[in-house]
């Protein structure tokens, strides 16, 4: 008599389980469910996967991920998947280097770079926001200290490649809407800005501001830092477009896949259709691809090679007006094969464009397997 | 395949108790053993085989102790060869696992290399026979709702258990309450406090405050408790799914007014073993008082041991060996009179032993020691100041938790109209504390502690 509450535990249960289950498989990603090998069932890595799959597909995942970022909110949590959460912004946690030399590594192989292509070669590290907002974070944060990181780096190639400085530009301006508030990388506007003090070093004027047409193309942008937390309360981004009407005209964009795949884009850079997905910054470039030719209507023989990674994005068109020609290599999907992905010599720049933190990411993955 | 995971709460279990509930009685313990062996070879399968090897070892070995039984000194030589191999077996695979070699570790070892030697020891006392079946030994050895965190049961008393087990409706609805609250302790309360415990060990313990270093001890107390407890409460709830019941093994630990009561609440289980069949096999109660003394600090030790390798771990058992005598031979009685008093002086000591179980060596033990007692680089600093307003309410919760208190207030009051209201909210409560246990399996802030 006094155990008959036991049933409706066993009846509440079965239906959790039961609904669970259903929500599961009827809306799980079933095309990226890990296929076991041998070797991979006796590792124990296919096990992980397995679990991976599981977490990211279980029925309701957003409303209990939800469910378990404010009950972290609510007992004092600060980080929520290496994001830490701050009154109005995600910020991305930085690890502390392990050791530094990855900056020795990046800057041997582009000093040997430089020497071997024979054209100017620039390099532009971007700080991370957590950098610029450091005072936002929590006390007890321990990360590396990434003025320092890039200034060594710089220090290495000074002579070889010319070094652009963007830390001193976005740490100046830090009061004003140049990093995204949910995403890991800076707004147009602090690509814009960083634009305007180096395009000079590169030999051009710089467009000014007033020039452009300044588009919002979307007020609700959640980039990658909310995808980690779903955390509603910091405010959507504004994602911007810049528009200058005096500039060069797109006569063709063409992109390249590693599997030998060439795409045709027409004239058109942009992709409109991204801002009603999930991953909004896509409309800058359109689909990810390996490389992007980009053509314009100029006819002043300046071409530029540009590697970069996703910061690159919404830099690159105010690069437009400049050059005849630019091929954007994305250094996220080519790694360290990026050195056979163009030829340098067939340009008259080349540009390396990165975070500080996916610079760092890419190097210590390259001395790792040396 | 640990207990607290996606796989195991979400896929596993519910397969597991729907196939358990439809096979034939008497291929239940069949069952069991199929299940235990799969789930401990998840991901790696070659810990099965090193699991084999224990069984087979022990299976076989107990069979030579009963056959031989009338020979001591043979009897006497296996199984003080036994107690040497496997404790030398625990001790080789702890020191591969600080050289990073990946999981091929076998979980569990700690605590079926117990359950073996004491298997063995029963034998060799004649407490009872050897196992016949092979079967009852592996099953025993490798049930894997105990396998991770115990609680640690003789083979009698496995047996015992196994046979009596009753399964039916009602024993599934206690066991999956038991289960849902024992997942809830670990996954919310303890990886929660383990993940705290992480960021306060970013500090120097040479430069830290006074403050940062009573919170690391006090978080990785609460941490310890909940992430064991939980443990072993998800074990009980799992085993009366299965109609078996597996005794606690905690008790109000915190609330303890001395050392000695202390270990008969904290991982009850373990303790009463190394009472049992470590200290017991040393001296009896009719041997003389220095006998008696050395089996107590011996006894001490081997728990400090079997916790972890490392002077830190031995340094604890041997404190903790030599306050158990002292409280017996000295101040048992004044103990007892004055229970606040007791309570301060046992929870003191705790704190301070605590640090041997995450200190690297016993040089950062005394730092943090040092620390404790009011030599830090300053009372209260910036990080500290942190920590303190941002969890010392999780903190005041998970203590008041720890103590049971809160589980005392149900009991008392179930009887109550209130009470049992209460009770009959408890599988609504239940399955709420279900779905917050799936919101925190989503993407655990930490690797799991066990």
């Amino acid at each position: 008599m006094k155990q008959k509450y036991r049933y409706g535990t066993v009846v509440l249960v079965i239906l959790v389980y039961a609904v669970a289950m259903v929500t599961t498989i009827c809306t799980s990603n079933w095309h990226v469910f890990p296929v076991p090998t041998v070797q991979t069932m006796i590792n124990g890595v296919w096990a992980s996967q397995f679990e991976q799959f599981l977490a990211e597909n279980v029925g309701f995942h957003d409303d209990l991920f939800r469910l378990k970022t404010k009950t972290d909110m609510l007992v004092g949590e600060k980080m929520i998947r290496n994001v830490y959460v701050t009154e109005d912004r995600l910020l991305e946690k930085i690890e502390a280097d392990q050791n530094d030399g990855y900056i020795q590594a990046s800057a041997e192989s582009l000093n040997a770079f430089a020497e071997d292509c024979g054209v100017p070669v620039y390099l532009l590290l971007v700080p991370s926001a957590s950098e610029i907002y450091e005072n936002r974070l929590p006390a007890n944060v321990v990360k590396s200290d990434q003025e320092a990181a890039i200034r060594e780096t710089y220090a290495q190639v000074i002579g070889k490649v010319r070094t652009l400085d963007a830390y001193h530009v976005l740490s100046s301006l830090s009061d004003e809407y140049i990093y995204y508030r949910t995403d890991s990388r800076w707004t147009s506007y602090g690509a814009y800005c960083v634009y305007r003090s180096v395009i000079q070093k590169m030999g051009f004027s710089a467009v000014p501001y007033h020039r452009y047409v300044i588009s919002h193309m979307s007020t609700e942008f959640r980039g990658d830092l909310y995808e980690k937390t779903l955390y509603d309360s910091v405010k959507a981004d504004v994602l911007d477009d810049y528009h200058y009407e005096g500039g060069s005209s797109i006569t063709g964009v063409t992109a390249m896949y590693a599997d030998g795949r060439v795409e045709s884009r027409g004239t058109q850079l942009n992709d409109p259709d991204a801002l009603a997905t999930d991953d909004m910054y896509q409309y800058y470039l359109g689909m990810p691809c390996d490389k992007l030719v980009i053509q314009t209507n100029l006819d002043n023989g300046k071409k530029l090679l540009i590697y970069k990674d996703g910061f690159g994005d919404c830099f690159i068109p105010f690069l437009l007006p400049h050059y005849s020609e630019i091929c954007v290599v994305d250094l996220e999907r080519m790694g360290m094969a990026y050195e056979t992905a163009a030829n340098p010599s067939d340009y008259t720049h080349v540009l390396f464009l990165s975070s500080m933190e996916n610079w760092k990411e890419m190097w210590y993955t390259d001395t790792a397997g040396s | 395949m640990y207990l607290s995971t996606m796989t195991f709460v979400l896929a596993a279990l519910p397969l597991i108790l729907l196939l358990y509930y439809l096979v034939p009685q008497k291929w239940k313990p069949e069952f069991m053993l199929c299940c235990s062996l799969l789930l401990y070879g998840w991901g790696t399968p070659v810990r099965v085989l090193f699991l084999g090897a224990y069984i087979c070892y022990d299976y076989s070995a107990g069979l030579l102790l009963e056959k031989f039984r009338k020979k001591r000194v043979f009897c006497t030589v296996l199984l003080i060869f036994s107690c040497l191999l496997q404790a030398a077996a625990l001790t080789a695979l702890r020191l591969v696992t600080q050289s990073d070699v990946p999981a091929l570790l076998p979980v569990g070892t700690a605590l079926f290399t117990l359950q073996g030697l004491g298997y063995l020891i029963s034998v060799y006392r004649n407490d009872h026979p050897a196992a016949v079946r092979f079967r009852d030994l592996a099953l025993y050895l490798s049930f894997f709702p105990t396998i991770y965190a115990g609680p640690l049961l003789t083979y009698g008393e496995f047996q015992e258990a196994l046979s009596a087990r009753r399964s039916n409706i009602l024993t599934l609805g206690a066991g999956l309450s038991h289960f849902i609250r024992g997942l809830a302790e670990k996954v919310i309360l303890g990886d929660t406090l383990y993940y705290l415990f992480l960021e306060l060990r970013h500090a120097d313990p040479a430069e830290m405050s006074v403050l940062t270093a009573w919170l690391t001890v006090v978080t990785f107390w609460l941490f310890l408790y909940f992430e064991l407890q939980g443990y072993a409460q998800m074990a009980r709830g799992l085993g009366e799914c299965f109609g078996i019941k597996l005794p606690k093994n905690f008790h109000q630990p915190f609330l303890s007014g001395s050392i000695t009561d202390f270990f008969r609440n904290w991982n009850m289980t373990v303790s009463a073993w190394f009472r049992s069949f470590f200290r017991s096999s040393i001296s009896k109660t009719t041997s003389p008082v220095w006998q008696r003394s050395l089996a107590q600090v011996l006894s001490g030790c081997a728990m400090g041991f079997w916790y972890g390798t490392g002077p830190c771990f031995l340094l604890w058992g041997l404190i903790m060996g030599l306050l158990l005598l002292l409280e017996q031979t000295s101040f048992a009685g004044r103990l007892k009179k004055n229970y606040v008093g007791g309570l301060i002086y046992a929870m003191t000591i705790q704190q301070f032993t605590w640090v041997l179980f995450f200190a690297d060596s016993l040089q950062e033990a005394a730092l943090y020691w040092k620390c404790m007692i009011g030599f830090g680089s300053d009372l209260v600093d910036r990080y500290s100041f942190y920590f303190f307003n941002s969890y010392i309410v999780l903190l005041l919760i998970c203590a008041y938790l720890a103590t049971g208190l809160f589980r005392d207030l149900a009991e008392r009051t179930s009887k109550s109209k209130p009470g049992r209201i209460a009770r009959f909210m408890m599988p609504a409560v239940d399955v709420v504390l279900l779905v917050f246990c799936f919101a925190f399996l989503l993407y655990p802030d930490v690797p799991t502690a066990i």
